[in-house]
């Protein structure tokens, strides 16, 4: 039987995965994509955003991740993101609803707002939509 | 001797109070399973990242030296470098009275380091409006406050930790601090808190017990890189999760302080009920007493 590797996705709030035994990861490192396979050496990786899959038993299953590192180490795959949820969870029109107010907060120059936050926001909510459609 | 009307409009006030009180004990004990799960969600988070700084221990210890405070990682893993006479206290406590002796606890630690640390820059850190304002009666020429944070519990949320992280380690670096150190209620059990005081920063390897010897690893995009995401969030996970403990050991409490409170409202209606009785059995014996002098008056 040929090796797995055990995957655990957790971000602050709560645990999505723990301990599932997957035969691929492919992680969207900050330099880019990064296929993590049974056997990889040890190694921390910063993630981007973008989208983080799975194959599982020839099936693939994708989720938006945002930002935060991954450990790999003795075939077990620690994702810690910032942020991560599901593709089939992912509501386009929330998203895009999410983009327009954070931009009409930007153009506000009045106001006093986070402009980091707001454009955080954009590009959180644009990686999402990116992976929702990848997926479709 | 009081009237029969005014034990009555006692019993009727400490019953209405007792109402009170049972609403507050039956709203925390409603929020605590919510407190609670949130705990037990943030928890994988905080313990895998110090099984993972665990994994990198050799890697971190082996890390070259940062430039003079400079590098948030090397500050705080590696090159102690802070000034010894600056330390900060981080003190988080209650928004509300009304739980027992859950922030008098912590006030008489923090006091109790003040004093202990008197002849030194401390640096405050305030979450809860008790904390904020106890500090804020104190005037000691060697505190100032950095940070306050009121009115977050009981819905605390990885944003309120994602503050408070930043502007402890802004603090810890800018201003070149010996250490802080942390006092706040930890939750034990739905019966009991624990009063923690811990050292906060510097990182202490200490309380990692297992040595595994893991080294080479690689990093992507590189060593520094990684380290610089990685404290903060390491620090923020913790913080999270300290603030979900002292969240749900205010809640449990409320509560208990709320339960005892009510049954202590039921002790007293009992008590004031038999005196009532008393009070009108010793009127009517008065009245009776009355009519049957009277009577013998007359026929004698």
């Amino acid at each position: 039987m040929p090796k797995k590797l055990t995957l655990n996705l957790i971000t602050p709030e709560k645990q999505l995965i723990s301990d599932l035994q997957v035969d691929m990861v492919v992680l969207p490192a900050l330099l880019g994509e990064m296929g993590i396979l049974p056997g990889h050496v040890k190694t921390i990786v910063q993630l981007g955003m973008g989208s983080l899959r799975y194959k599982k038993d020839g099936k693939e299953e994708a989720f938006a991740a945002l930002g935060g590192f991954v450990e790999v180490l003795n075939d077990v795959v620690n994702v810690f993101a910032e942020s991560a949820s599901l593709a089939d969870e992912i509501d386009e029109e929330a998203e895009k609803q999410k983009i327009k107010a954070a931009k009409a907060s930007l153009s506000n120059k009045d106001a006093d707002i986070d402009f980091e936050l707001a454009e955080m926001e954009i590009k959180q909510a644009i990686a999402r939509m990116k992976v929702k459609k990848r997926q479709m | 001797m009081e009237s029969l009307r005014d034990i009555r409009q006692n019993i009727k006030a400490i019953k209405s109070t007792q109402q009170i009180m049972q609403t507050m004990k039956m709203i925390s004990n409603a929020r605590i399973r919510k407190a609670q799960d949130a705990m037990t969600a943030a928890r994988p988070f905080a313990k895998k990242m110090l099984e993972m700084v665990d994994d990198l221990k050799q890697d971190i210890l082996s890390m070259p030296q940062p430039e003079e405070g400079e590098n948030l990682a090397g500050r705080v893993f590696v090159n102690r470098t802070g000034d010894p006479s600056k330390i900060g206290l981080l003190l988080i406590t209650g928004d509300k009275g009304l739980a027992g002796s859950f922030n008098a606890v912590i006030l008489r630690a923090a006091l109790q380091f003040l004093r202990d640390h008197k002849d030194k820059q401390i640096t405050l850190f305030a979450v809860g409006k008790k904390g904020r304002d106890f500090f804020a009666r104190l005037k000691m020429p060697n505190l100032h406050i950095a940070y306050e944070s009121v009115g977050i519990f009981p819905k605390v949320s990885y944003a309120h930790a994602e503050l408070l992280g930043e502007a402890v380690m802004k603090a810890f670096l800018k201003d070149k601090l010996g250490s802080v150190t942390l006092i706040y209620n930890d939750f034990k059990s739905l019966a009991s808190q624990n009063l923690v005081e811990q050292k906060l920063l510097p990182f202490d390897f200490e309380h990692i017990k297992k040595e595994r010897e893991e080294s080479d690893f690689v990093f992507e995009p590189g060593i520094k890189e990684i380290f610089d995401i990685l404290v903060p969030r390491l620090f923020k996970a913790n913080m999270y999760r300290i603030l979900l403990e002292s969240q749900a050991a205010n809640l449990a409490a409320t509560m208990n302080a709320m339960d005892a409170a009510s049954k202590n409202a039921g002790e007293l209606v009992n008590a004031l009920g038999v005196k009532l009785n008393k009070v009108r059995q010793a009127g009517i014996t008065n009245e009776i007493l009355d009519i049957v002098n009277g009577a013998n008056a007359l026929n004698g």
